[in-house]
């Protein structure tokens, strides 16, 4: 199978790195496409919380790396999307338990049966992230449109490049359409000159996207809301059908109330 | 709401975003920190002041970055120029 291995990343945390991937991933797979979400944060665990498949975690990868379990047995399958499988991350364990090369390894043996592999990288620049980049064929960023998190993409894009992965693509998260309007918060625009790079997808904030956290279920699987549209166009890019890029309206109630965005 | 700063200078944040963080990545990408930028700074006061007449308060040492070339631009005045054009000066 033409698989497609996907890391996505940020260098600072708390920028959305694994709602993206979990709504991502299984926006794929409503699209119709076989895909896995990995999870790389060792030891800081969340794509099962978030994806609400905690509970059902028998296996993880760090399982199936020392050899106590065969890979299938760790994919944890969502039923809500179609062919949708969690590779958990071990939460007892840290970085060093997967080597970039076994994770390389690791990847190669699910290109076989799946279209899409993403990996949902840890925060920060040290192993965690090398590992989880290493078996990539694309790199996405994930960005707030703020100052620490532009500064730290650029870093991570250049680490990228450094590592032949290509040039990152962009994602910028949590953007507020009315304070970008008043000149109050960088723009896709602006973010797009400072670094240099190609843009794939413009998520809103969107009060949906914690009561969806805290309920398990990632907002793509049944809103109409801004963000769970914005991560549906980012999934349709990804297979390759052009969607324009478009500045979302954000989700906020307030701004829904008075059309202010 | 504005801020003293948007009321004094008109500026909106996201401008001084911009600027701010173009600065900082000129010298992240170069590993040129600001500190090293200003003993570089400081030797060029140093060799320059040497043999002209020059003012250290107007030097302006920048770093430039135009399509992936990095470039670093000096701008030294020169103190007491009035006669820019005199050649062959014989008062002394």
């Amino acid at each position: 199978m033409d698989s497609v291995v996907i890391t996505i990343t940020s260098g600072k945390g708390g920028v959305g790195k694994t709602t993206t991937t979990a709504n991502i991933g299984t926006a794929l797979a409503l699209l119709g496409k076989k895909v896995v979400i990995a999870d790389a944060d060792i030891g800081l665990r969340n794509l099962d919380i978030v994806l609400g498949l905690e509970n059902r975690i028998v296996y993880d990868s760090v399982d199936f790396i020392e050899g106590r379990c065969k890979l299938r047995q760790a994919l944890i399958r969502d039923k809500r999307a179609g062919e949708l499988y969690l590779l958990p991350a071990a939460q007892t364990r840290d970085k060093t338990a997967i080597k970039p090369q076994q994770m390389v390894d690791m990847i190669n043996e699910l290109r076989d049966e799946f279209h899409y592999i993403l990996i949902d990288s840890p925060a920060g620049i040290e192993q965690g992230f090398q590992t989880a980049i290493a078996p990539a064929d694309r790199v996405i960023v994930i960005i707030n449109p703020e100052v620490s998190s532009v500064r730290d993409a650029d870093r991570v894009i250049g680490l990228v490049e450094a590592h032949q992965k290509g040039s990152a693509m962009l994602i910028v998260n949590r953007i507020d359409s009315a304070r970008v309007k008043k000149k109050d918060m960088l723009s896709v625009e602006d973010i797009t000159e400072i670094l240099s790079s190609q843009v794939i997808g413009i998520v809103p904030e969107d009060e949906e996207i914690l009561s969806s956290t805290n309920r398990g279920q990632p907002v793509v699987l049944n809103s109409k809301g801004s963000a769970a549209q914005a991560y549906r166009d980012i999934a349709r890019r990804i297979i390759g059908e052009s969607v324009p890029l478009t500045m979302p309206s954000t989700g906020l109630f307030w701004q829904k109330l008075f059309g202010r965005a | 709401m504005s801020s003293f700063r948007e009321l004094l200078f008109g500026k909106k944040s996201a401008e001084d975003a911009k600027s701010r963080l173009q600065f900082v990545l000129i010298h992240d990408r170069a590993e040129i920190s600001p500190g090293l930028f200003e003993e570089i700074r400081n030797d060029i006061i140093m060799a320059i002041s040497n043999r002209l007449n020059i003012d250290p308060s107007y030097i302006s040492i920048n770093m430039d970055e135009e399509s992936g070339e990095r470039r670093l631009l000096v701008d030294v005045p020169l103190k007491n120029s009035r006669r820019p054009t005199a050649p062959r000066s014989t008062n002394h």
